[in-house]
């Protein structure tokens, strides 16, 4: 087969242009920049978000909470994607610089964490502003770039791990077995969210982990995972602690299959809406809502304050520098007005409250 | 045209190896006939011991494994791998690869979740979402053969650009979120079972696909023509037989297998959403391989596929049934990739390994 | 070096054999240092053996091989190569994707290698001086695929010769058909290297142009049936002679079934007239009947190739006129050949013939399989019964129909290839060397079948490895020469032509 790929590699140029074509079309379509301009005000800077990709619903409310905040504002919006491609997401900042002339604010979620330095550093010597989220070098601080480097955020991923199995722990009546499905084994919320996990059944005697499997974030991995548990553990399943909503579903599906969605609760985190819609229909007991529609909206807001004039970045206290946000948690108590309020309508945010969701200054 | 005139004397010479002197090619081919026979069937049954094995490796190790519980979810487990493994073996005895499996399945879940009654639009076509999904599919396979033939670009580079344009097109879609599925009849494929067995409709579904597949591979021309093509296209040409028209049809068959994937993906999970196909591809070419289907084309068929199928499920099942930490399982589904290669390939066929 | 009296390089009895075949039969050759030693003889006389057993690719079963008088053994090519058996290859062993200095020290860039990299400039320095020896003015950072096949074929001698200073000693080079893509300029020009590099190196020159072996040559061995038949000074032989002595038997009659041979009919199913293909062949004339066996003979390069080329739709032609069936038309593609009735049987069978993982039966449908076709599936039953039709009438030997092809033997396998065309209603065959690589039984047998093929109304083209196999068969017989067709003749059974009037045509 290689062989033959090869034989025809060596055909006329012609083709290959073709081939060339083909496989632009393919990445429009796949990696989309999608820019949209809405209000024109010459001394306003353009509002930029960078994200791995609209094809995942967290990313795509993100996208939509900052479009809601720079059509408050009126700004100019943009937003980057770099499909999980470092030098992609680095160079599109670089290009988007160059063409506002550094009149920028931008709230980037780095693809990885060493991104975060060229990106600052280029947005420092444009005079340019700019907010990193959850990703960023442990030794890269904002205050060592006063003032273009407004504020990093993150979301720690340990208490609110832990705070989903307590809500799964309760729903199953404080005693009993679970299952637990990671996310990828080397990823730092993975592995956060897992020590959350763990330190809640520390606490928990009563509580026994009968397994503990990774399905890496994936739906199709996590619904196998499942299955097969089981076959191995049958009724002793008590409940089931998902990393992330996506395969915590996929779960409640391989549970309805065996006929006991709905019996067995099931927690996962992000708070995407079927996540939520389960917690309504009863078929799950909880998750955790980044608001990423805050996080996509408010990371450009903390920017435009700054680059507007309304604070000094350099005589903010650290704690507004690099903090952790504010999860919501939602279970069955709250998830009818979670929502009613974020769902079904637009989040009403107040796009000036822009500390009020600080829960701490990040440790190292 | 009956030869009439035909001596005795043809018939006693007895059976023949072929001589090395004149060629030095042929000298790499020249097996004498017992060992080309052992060697072959080896080949042929070696999953099928795999499979045994294995089976009874982790029955020994966790009855629950025997139950029928546990049977029934491996049926469910395998439905999918199976419909997809169907129309890449038909790809792969051609000698191609085929790597748009991932794209097609992801736009055939999510249009059919855009089409049933569902969560985010007032559409409910119920089952005639179905024909249309599987029409997209075919559409994508025609694409790929066409662009594949007529401009003779590798099936390699023609359906990595499918891939991700099937994606591109899902996700641009729904705009990267997910779509519950509402409609009955199709959540029944994965959720209401046969009354007789207990299989969900989702095998029964899979178990008539394989069916096809088998009819098609050893009773239609397009079947013969496939093995012919992989055998060698030159040979395929001196016998007439209409190569392009052949691959093309080939990669539109795979199409449509890869499009009942989807609908069963999005009846399994009761969504559609752009990630749905995520690592569909590496199963399924493993499956495909482990059952025997040689990557150089021309040997295997969809009956060892099933078989590799039933093996990368049952040890992705037993995996977890035995224990085998997390950090180790990835690591067994590459060793048994190696192993399956390794046990499959004939080879004195190779002159070459690239 | 050693003194001229002791060989440069000698075999003693040497003798191989493989399953069914003797290849060579206590085979005893000298080559004196500074020799040009030529070496002749019928495809399958054991020529190709010898050389591989000299680069080491093989090993023989009996006797010796002395290198300057001592007795050795050659492993593998590589070993071959570091005591000084250098190779130049018919079919160009150059990687046309590197440069011409690259190619010269494939292999051995080790002697180049500075704190584990490779000091490309020693090694282009160092090829320009082997580039040297043989006179050709190429910048060895030239890339490979730029120069033409004469240059080629000098760079190889550069790569055999930078032997010298590994090996230490006396080279022996093997120039195996090197001719063969040459034009004859070129050749004078290879000729003239090879006599110049006589001081450094012996040489021993296989090839099938008798002309040039003579003129190239200080003394001939002559091989049949993988013995040496004779060795004699070059300039004492002559063409005619040479072929004597490598055919070596008369026409044996009763081996090509002549008695089978009947007369073909008045029907013409291929006119060809004034045929011609770029400089490949031209003016090609000829009518073949039904039940007709046309025989073309001719050496390599004389153009005979081609003509069945085109006859099979891989090399349509450019000139004059083809009527298959009365039909005039030109073959595009072999599938349009295999529309018009044209069956060709390749001489590598298991390359081209044969789908090895398809069932007998599958193979001798494959051509005509819409015939079986009903409602979209194949008739399963009507398959197997016309499979086991064609198994009995041509008596292949096979466990069952539904057995692979990949387990039968090479006359087996020409057997079911013949069928699948017989099944397809194929009335004009072309047999592309039908019996090379198989055994005298296998040929007997292949033998039959073309008979008893021609004798249904069949017409065959034949072009075979042995002036003998062609003549014996053949009703009629061309010989072609650079291109043309330099003489024609029936060969009726009991007047049949001799070879030796059909070479002085040939070449």
């Amino acid at each position: 087969m290689v062989k033959r790929i090869f034989d025809s590699m060596n055909k006329p140029v012609r083709r290959r242009d073709i081939l060339k074509g083909a496989a632009a079309v393919g990445a429009v379509s796949v990696f989309p920049a999608i820019i949209s301009r809405r209000g024109f005000a010459a001394e306003n800077p353009t509002l930029v978000n960078s994200i791995r990709s609209l094809s995942n619903p967290y990313h795509a409310t993100w996208n939509k909470g900052g479009e809601a905040f720079a059509k408050s504002v009126g700004a100019d919006y943009v937003t980057l994607v770099t499909e999980g491609n470092s030098e992609k997401g680095v160079s599109d900042i670089r290009a988007i610089i160059a063409k506002t002339g550094g009149n920028v604010v931008i709230n980037v979620d780095p693809n990885d964490a060493p991104d975060a330095r060229p990106i600052v550093e280029a947005v420092k010597e444009a005079g340019g502003y700019v907010v990193t989220q959850w990703n960023k070098p442990a030794d890269l601080h904002p205050w060592d770039f006063d003032p273009n480097y407004v504020a990093h955020i993150s979301f720690s991923g340990v208490p609110y791990g832990k705070a989903m199995a307590e809500a799964l722990f309760k729903a199953m009546g404080g005693k009993g077995g679970i299952v637990a499905l990671g996310g990828i084994q080397s990823n730092i919320p993975a592995i956060e969210r897992k020590a959350g996990l763990d330190q809640a059944l520390a606490e928990n005697p009563d509580i026994k982990l009968l397994d503990f499997q990774v399905a890496n974030w994936s739906e199709t991995e996590a619904l196998e995972k499942t299955n097969a548990w089981l076959t191995q553990f049958g009724d002793e399943i008590g409940g089931i602690w998902a990393a992330n909503d996506g395969m915590a579903l996929a779960a409640v599906e391989a549970l309805r299959a065996d006929g006991r969605a709905g019996q067995v609760p099931v927690t996962g985190i992000d708070g995407i809406q079927l996540a939520v819609e389960a917690i309504l229909a009863g078929e799950m007991a909880g998750t955790v809502a980044w608001d990423p529609y805050w996080q996509g909206g408010m990371g450009l807001s903390i920017g435009y304050h700054a680059a507007t004039g309304k604070f000094d970045p350099a005589k903010e206290p650290k704690d507004h520098r690099e903090f952790y946000g504010t999860g919501v948690i939602i279970t069955a108590d709250n998830a009818q007005s979670y929502y009613d309020s974020n769902i079904k309508a637009e989040p009403e945010l107040d796009w000036n409250d822009i500390w009020g969701r600080v829960s701490g200054q990040i440790q190292y | 045209m009956p030869p009439s005139v035909m001596p005795t004397s043809i018939a006693r010479t007895g059976t023949r190896v072929m001589t090395l002197h004149a060629n030095a090619a042929k000298s790499a081919v020249a097996v004498p006939k017992k060992t080309a026979t052992r060697r072959w069937r080896l080949a042929s049954w070696a999953p099928v011991i795999v499979l045994v094995l294995l089976c009874a490796v982790i029955a020994a190790i966790n009855p629950n494994f025997l139950s029928f519980g546990n049977f029934v979810r491996i049926a469910q487990a395998a439905m999918i791998p199976l419909v997809l493994g169907l129309g890449a073996t038909f790809i792969i005895l051609m000698g191609s690869i085929d790597l748009s499996l991932e794209g097609v399945l992801t736009l055939s879940a999510v249009i059919l979740s855009m089409l049933v009654l569902n969560g985010a639009n007032a559409n409910d076509l119920g089952l005639l979402a179905i024909p249309i999904v599987l029409l997209v599919g075919a559409g994508v396979g025609f694409v790929n053969g066409t662009i594949h033939v007529r401009l003779k670009v590798p099936s390699f580079m023609v359906t990595l650009g499918t891939w991700f344009i099937g994606v591109g097109v899902a996700n641009a879609l729904i705009g990267g979120t997910a779509i519950r599925i509402n409609d009955k009849l199709v959540r029944a494929l994965a959720i209401a079972r046969d009354p007789v067995i207990g299989f969900p409709w989702g095998v029964w579904l899979a178990l008539l696909c394989f069916l096809i597949a088998l009819v098609i591979q050893n009773y239609t021309r397009l079947g013969r023509y496939i093995y012919a093509l992989g055998g060698g296209e030159d040979l395929a040409a001196l016998s007439g037989i209409p190569a392009a028209r052949v691959r093309i049809m080939a990669f539109t068959l795979a199409g449509v297998f890869y499009a009942v994937g989807g609908i069963l993906a999005a009846a399994q999970l009761g969504l559609g959403n752009s990630q749905i196909g995520l690592g569909r591809l590496f199963t399924t070419i493993t499956a495909v391989v482990v059952g025997g289907t040689a990557l150089s084309g021309g040997q295997g068929g969809v009956h060892q596929t099933l078989i590799g199928v039933l093996i990368v499920v049952v040890l992705s099942n037993g995996m977890v049934l035995m224990g085998i930490p997390p950090s180790v399982q990835i690591g067994v589904q590459g060793l048994m990739i190696i192993v399956a290669v390794a046990l499959s390939m004939d080879r004195k066929m190779m002159r070459i390994v690239k | 070096m050693s003194a001229p009296s002791v060989p440069a390089l000698s075999l003693v009895d040497v003798d191989k054999r493989f399953p069914g075949v003797h290849a060579l039969k206590n085979v005893s050759i000298e080559i004196m240092p500074g020799e040009v030693v030529g070496l002749i003889g019928e495809n399958g006389a054991g020529k190709s053996t010898l050389m591989k057993i000299l680069s080491g690719v093989y090993q023989p079963d009996g006797g010796e091989i002395r290198l300057a008088g001592k007795p050795t053994r050659f492993i593998s090519a590589a070993d071959a190569n570091r005591q000084g058996i250098g190779m130049v290859f018919q079919e160009q062993s150059l990687l046309t994707n590197l440069s011409v200095g690259e190619n010269v020290y494939l292999g051995n860039e080790a002697q180049f290698r500075r704190f584990g990299l490779v000091d490309w400039g020693a090694l282009y320095a160092a090829a320009a001086r082997q580039l040297e020896k043989v006179e050709v003015d190429v910048d060895p950072r030239t890339h490979t695929s730029e120069l033409d096949f004469a240059t080629r074929q000098m760079v190889e001698l550069a790569k055999a010769l930078t032997l010298e200073e590994n090996a230490g000693g006396h080279l022996v080079i093997l120039l195996d058909e090197p001719t063969s893509v040459l034009e004859r300029a070129e050749i004078e020009i290879l000729f003239a290297r090879v006599r110049a590099l006589k001081t450094r190196a012996s040489f021993i020159f296989v090839s099938h142009r008798l002309d040039e072996v003579l003129e190239l040559s200080d003394r001939i061995y002559v091989m049949k049936d993988g013995a040496v038949v004779a060795d004699l000074p070059a300039a004492e032989a002559n063409i005619t002679q040479l072929h004597q002595l490598m055919v070596g038997r008369s026409l044996q009659a009763a081996y090509y079934r002549e008695s089978l041979q009947k007369p073909y009919g008045d029907e013409v199913v291929i006119e060809a007239e004034g045929l011609t293909l770029g400089h490949a062949y031209r003016d090609i004339s000829f009518k073949l009947h039904a039940g007709e066996i046309l025989g073309i003979a001719g050496v390599l390069g004389s153009g005979r190739e081609e003509v069945t080329r085109t006859l099979a739709g891989f090399a349509p032609h450019d000139g004059g006129s083809l009527r298959i069936g009365g039909r005039e038309c030109r073959l595009r593609t072999p599938a349009e050949a295999v529309d018009n009735g044209v069956g060709y049987i390749p001489r590598e069978r298991r390359v081209e013939g044969l789908v090895l993982f398809l069932s007998v039966a599958a193979n001798i449908t494959l051509a005509n399989l819409r015939s079986l076709t009903r409602h979209w599936l194949i008739d399963g039953r009507e398959e197997q019964r016309i499979a086991t039709t064609w198994v009995e009438r041509l008596k292949v030997k096979t466990p069952s129909i539904n057995a692979l092809c990949l387990n039968l033997s090479g006359g087996n396998q020409q057997k079911v290839v013949l069928a699948k065309w017989l099944n397809a209603k194929a009335r004009v065959l072309i047999l592309d060397h039908p019996t090379r690589g198989l055994d005298v039984g296998a040929k007997e047998e292949v033998y039959e079948l073309v008979r008893s093929v021609t004798a249904e109304g069949v017409a065959v083209i034949l072009t075979s490895d042995t002036l003998e196999e062609t003549i014996g068969l053949s009703h009629t017989v061309l010989v072609m020469r650079d291109g043309a067709i330099t003489h024609r003749t029936a060969a009726l059974p009991g007047h049949k032509p001799t070879q030796v009037a059909l070479i002085e045509h040939m070449v």
